[in-house]
């Protein structure tokens, strides 16, 4: 006889944060892509529009015991686990007043203080970090879990199968998150990932794995709810795999040669935040007015963190040195 | 004989969704989903299927038996010809079923096979029309769906596309239950469930708190599934022409335990058990909510929408795999001269 676990609906004001969140994400996005395009940013960009169900169902199940560690895809994953979209924007813009005062940029971007471990150049850089704090979290028995956020390049890179074995052999609370939006920078998983099915390879490490509409915020929301639960009980690692695609290029620049179609069809079918507005206006749990009023929020939130970064002083040559080694 | 045409179709995310993370259920890797359709070539081929028409995927498996058709010696034997259903988008949908099973009925198929789960049967159900189905296990509930070797199916589906065991017996109908919101309609081919859930979210249900209402068109004693609710307290077999309905609520004085999907079994209270008559309408007493088809959160409903569930006779036939192989050791078909 198994026990079932009474799942709490989301109440009209988490379902307005969730919101706030993914439309954080996308305009945040939408904004760095057009920013970009005048050459003021340094640097590459890696953007995260149409994943952001992703990063918000899944952080909306965590708190602030729980670290995640990111991608060189990584905004979304920061916006989400609550890092300053203000000092996110500095930082892209390599200013003193960034995240990681100006010497990351967008690929780096960190933050310890909201759990946030890091964007990461490192394709499956993100994977072995998590079987530490996992382990930490474990042994001090906090209670925290874990969550390290990978796409399906990072599925095949050893590092990422090592921590799915180590996680699995140690029973860490960890939560490994494939984000397989269709190409690895401009291979394509279906003909790169042997298994296919990224969750299939769970299997072979004696964890669940999972395979999830990476586009429906309910359905992602669902299935990490339940994967945090495990974690957090001792139950041990559990593998999803979020199936989507990723609105932008590989970075910006990429000219996408090979893919067509894709974009406009998901845009306009498959949108995370359409089909989550549609779906609480109908149910009645919120009103447009309410939705609208977000953007708007949002809206502005943007143009000040971008105007307060080109404002913003770049680092002297004396914060060179700073921060640069540590003492333990 | 004419054209002996069979159609597979194979889901590629059968066997995949959150029901591995709540209840244990059983992997199905993609290159086992292969390996069946390689098995099932054998068998066709060895009773003189000649075509066969295969979905095409972006999940790997149509991609893995192409390989596998290059690879394949002279020595190896025989396969039919496959004609992979390929030059249409692929949504990785269900869409993309339903768009298989239709191209198979207009090419002259004449038994379709389909691989996967409940979800996967249902799909098929609803575009095979009058051609006979096949559905074999490949995914989590399988109360539709049989658990067979590929083999036999393999044989069994060439038999009946070869017109060598004739179609009286060969097949039968199945029954269907429909799910009607507005002019939204689903069907199902085992069960109806009504959760009070808001949303769809990941599918699968696995908590029967939730749980107001229940339609079976069959409910065995030894069903996996919303089913077996009903399986041991009013059982229903597959040929009979009624199906089942009930209320169910944590008060109720009868309680059941049921096996709700693998993994699971809970504790159910169920009251108010009622046949169902084939063509009788039953409104939905839920104001809002989710309708389960087969174990899956599928059509959601809003207050003054007024859902109905229907049971239907004119379901799919279904190849019986074990009446196919009586009738040919009968005849002695696949008995050959030394």
């Amino acid at each position: 006889m198994t026990d079932t676990v009474e799942r709490r609906a989301l109440t009209p004001g988490q379902l307005l944060s969730v919101y706030r969140a993914m439309r954080s994400i996308r305009e945040f996005e939408e904004r760095v892509h057009a920013e970009f395009a005048t050459g003021e940013i340094p640097g590459f960009v890696h953007l995260y529009a149409g994943e952001e169900a992703s990063a918000v169902g899944v952080c909306s199940n965590l708190d602030d015991r729980d670290t995640i560690a990111s991608t060189h895809r990584g905004h979304g994953h920061c916006i989400a686990k609550g890092v300053d979209v203000s000092e996110m924007m500095a930082e892209i813009y390599g200013r003193r007043t960034g995240s990681c005062h100006g010497k990351g940029g967008s690929m780096h971007i960190a933050d310890l203080s909201k759990g946030m471990l890091g964007a990461n150049g490192i394709v499956g850089g993100g994977p072995p970090l998590i079987c530490g704090t996992a382990l930490a979290a474990k042994i001090k028995g906090t209670g925290g879990v874990s969550v390290a956020f990978f796409g399906d390049g990072a599925s095949n890179q050893g590092t990422t199968l090592e921590s799915l074995n180590l996680a699995s052999v140690w029973n860490l609370p960890a939560i490994f998150i494939a984000e397989n939006n269709g190409y690895a920078e401009a291979t394509s998983s279906t003909w790169s990932v042997a298994s296919d099915n990224i969750a299939d390879r769970a299997a072979g490490f004696g964890m669940p794995g999972v395979i999830v509409d990476g586009f429906d915020f309910f359905a992602v929301y669902e299935t990490a709810s339940e994967a945090v639960s495990r974690a957090r009980e001792g139950g041990g690692p559990t593998l999803i795999e979020m199936k989507f695609t990723r609105y932008f290029g590989h970075f910006e620049g990429d000219q996408q040669t090979y893919r067509a179609g894709e974009v406009e069809h998901a845009r306009a079918e498959l949108d995370c935040l359409k089909r989550f507005a549609a779906r609480v206006i109908e149910t009645g749990e919120l009103a447009r007015s309410d939705l609208d009023a977000v953007d708007a929020e949002v809206a502005t939130m943007i143009d000040k963190a971008v105007d307060d970064a080109k404002a913003a002083p770049l680092p002297t040559e004396a914060d060179l040195l700073t921060d640069v080694y540590a003492r333990y | 004989m004419g054209d002996a045409i069979v159609g597979v179709v194979a889901n590629p995310l059968s066997g995949r969704d959150i029901r591995r993370l709540v209840t244990q259920a059983s992997v199905f890797p993609t290159a086992e989903k292969a390996n069946m359709i390689q098995r099932m070539l054998t068998a066709l081929d060895a009773v003189g299927v000649q075509r066969v028409l295969l979905s095409a995927d972006l999940g790997g498996i149509s991609a893995s038996v192409f390989r596998a058709i290059g690879r394949r010696r002279s020595q190896d034997g025989r396969w039919p010809e496959v004609e992979f259903l390929d030059g249409q988008p692929i949504r990785q949908t269900a869409q993309d079923t339903v768009d298989a099973v239709r191209r198979m009925v207009t090419a002259g198929a004449r038994v379709i096979v389909c691989l996967g789960g409940d979800g996967t049967a249902r799909v098929t159900a609803s575009a095979v029309g009058d051609v006979p189905m096949l559905a074999l296990s490949t995914g989590t509930n399988n109360t539709f769906p049989v658990v067979r070797e590929a083999t036999i199916a393999g044989l069994a589906a060439g038999l009946v596309a070869t017109g060598m065991v004739p179609d009286g017996g060969a097949a039968t109908r199945a029954k269907l239950l429909e799910a009607r919101v507005g002019d939204r309609v689903e069907t199902a081919l085992v069960d109806v469930a009504v959760s009070t859930e808001r949303h769809v979210g990941a599918r699968a249900v696995w908590d029967p708190a939730k749980l107001t209402e229940l339609f079976c068109a069959f409910a065995e004693p030894d069903a996996i599934g919303l089913s077996s609710i009903l399986g041991q307290v009013s059982p229903v077999a597959r040929h009979e022409s009624h199906g089942v309905t009930a209320r169910i609520t944590a008060e109720a004085a009868l309680q059941v335990l049921a096996p709700i999907a693998p993994g699971l079994v809970v504790r159910v209270g169920v009251r108010a058990i009622e046949p169902m008559r084939p063509g009788s309408v039953h409104p939905i007493d839920a104001r809002a909510g989710v309708i389960v088809v087969d174990g899956e959160r599928e059509l959601t409903f809003e207050p003054g929408e007024q859902p109905t569930v229907r049971l239907r006779a004119d379901g799919p036939w279904c190849v019986d795999v074990p009446a196919v192989l009586a009738a040919s050791a009968r005849l002695g078909l696949l008995r050959r001269a030394r």
